[in-house]
């Protein structure tokens, strides 16, 4: 067994081969997880909106040992990930970590927003830190508003 | 006697576990099999096996094996698992009981892959090879296991 505490540093070395094979590659796999993820959360975000995304990354939060603030307004949802223990497990390792490895949440992400029709701004901040800034909108416009003020914003396949 | 908090582990997780982690190892391995076969799928696993947890096969070589038996405690209880470990001289037997991670998989997905019990058996191979030791994993049923870690004869 991978212990699910490693599961990131055996994620990391996947993102590494599949980087190799080129970018749809890459991209055919984040979309595969987050058919797998559609599991935990398609019904919750559709049903409860912003609400629901809240519920999910809380128990996320906890189960995960983020270090995570979590902000829920009347139009948006902010994760602000202080210490994200993903990239920190893939940076105290002894493989070596894959330089993007922050993309692939995005990845995930950003297709089941556009499944439900919500508005992710994805900004990871700087590749090398675990800490990222998420902003989800169900307003497109104020979405596109929230673009301007990323320092390093994400893309994902399909993005809508 | 392994301690149940050893300080010498090089990833010695603590806070909660995060089980559904198993379920996209699942996905993974569906996934990469179906695309690349089982071969890439094994090369991942003896990059994890070498690369990830190369401080246990650092120990393994210079002849320490309670490290993997120290890894084994401290994970598998994190995981809840049913499990025991014999340990004997240059020979430690892990006997998993039920393995919380397939059964996890199992009632998050209904239908574990085929192949879910490789990430241990090619890790366990990946983190032997080169040593003077083997570690053989034996698939006892569904979700239990015996790793065995012994000399190379």
């Amino acid at each position: 067994m991978i212990p699910s505490d490693h599961f990131t540093r055996f994620y990391n070395e996947v993102f590494k081969f599949l980087e190799k094979q080129g970018e749809e590659d890459l991209k055919k796999y984040w979309l595969e997880i987050s058919k797998n993820q559609e599991k935990h959360t398609l019904e919750l975000f559709k049903e409860k909106g912003l609400q629901g995304m809240y519920e999910y990354w809380d128990h996320i939060r906890i189960e995960e040992n983020c270090d995570l603030d979590l902000k829920l307004e009347e139009d948006n949802l902010e994760l602000k990930m202080n210490v994200c223990p993903s990239l920190s497990k893939v940076l105290d390792n002894d493989a070596e970590p894959m330089k993007r490895y922050c993309d692939h949440c995005a990845g995930w992400i950003g297709p089941i927003m556009d499944k439900v029709g919500y508005h992710l701004v994805y900004d990871v901040i700087d590749r090398n830190q675990p800490r990222c800034v998420v902003k989800i909108f169900k307003d497109k416009k104020k979405a596109l508003e929230e673009e301007k003020n990323a320092r390093l914003l994400m893309d994902w396949p399909g993005k809508k | 006697m392994i301690d149940k908090n050893p300080i010498s582990l090089r990833y010695r997780d603590k806070g909660n576990v995060h089980m559904d982690f198993h379920g996209a190892t699942n996905t993974t391995i569906n996934f990469i099999i179906e695309k690349y076969g089982i071969e890439t799928m094994n090369d991942i696993f003896k990059k994890v096996g070498n690369d990830v947890y190369a401080d246990i096969k650092k120990h393994i070589q210079s002849g320490n094996i309670n490290m993997l038996a120290e890894h084994w405690q401290h994970f598998f209880d994190r995981e809840g698992a049913d499990f025991s470990i014999s340990i004997k001289e240059n020979e430690i037997i892990l006997t998993v009981k039920r393995c919380t991670a397939y059964e996890h998989v199992k009632k998050l997905v209904g239908k574990v892959s085929p192949n879910f019990c490789d990430q241990t058996i090619k890790t366990n191979e990946a983190i032997a090879e080169g040593t003077p030791y083997e570690i053989k994993t034996e698939i006892l049923g569904e979700a239990s296991c015996k790793q065995i870690i012994r000399k190379r004869l």
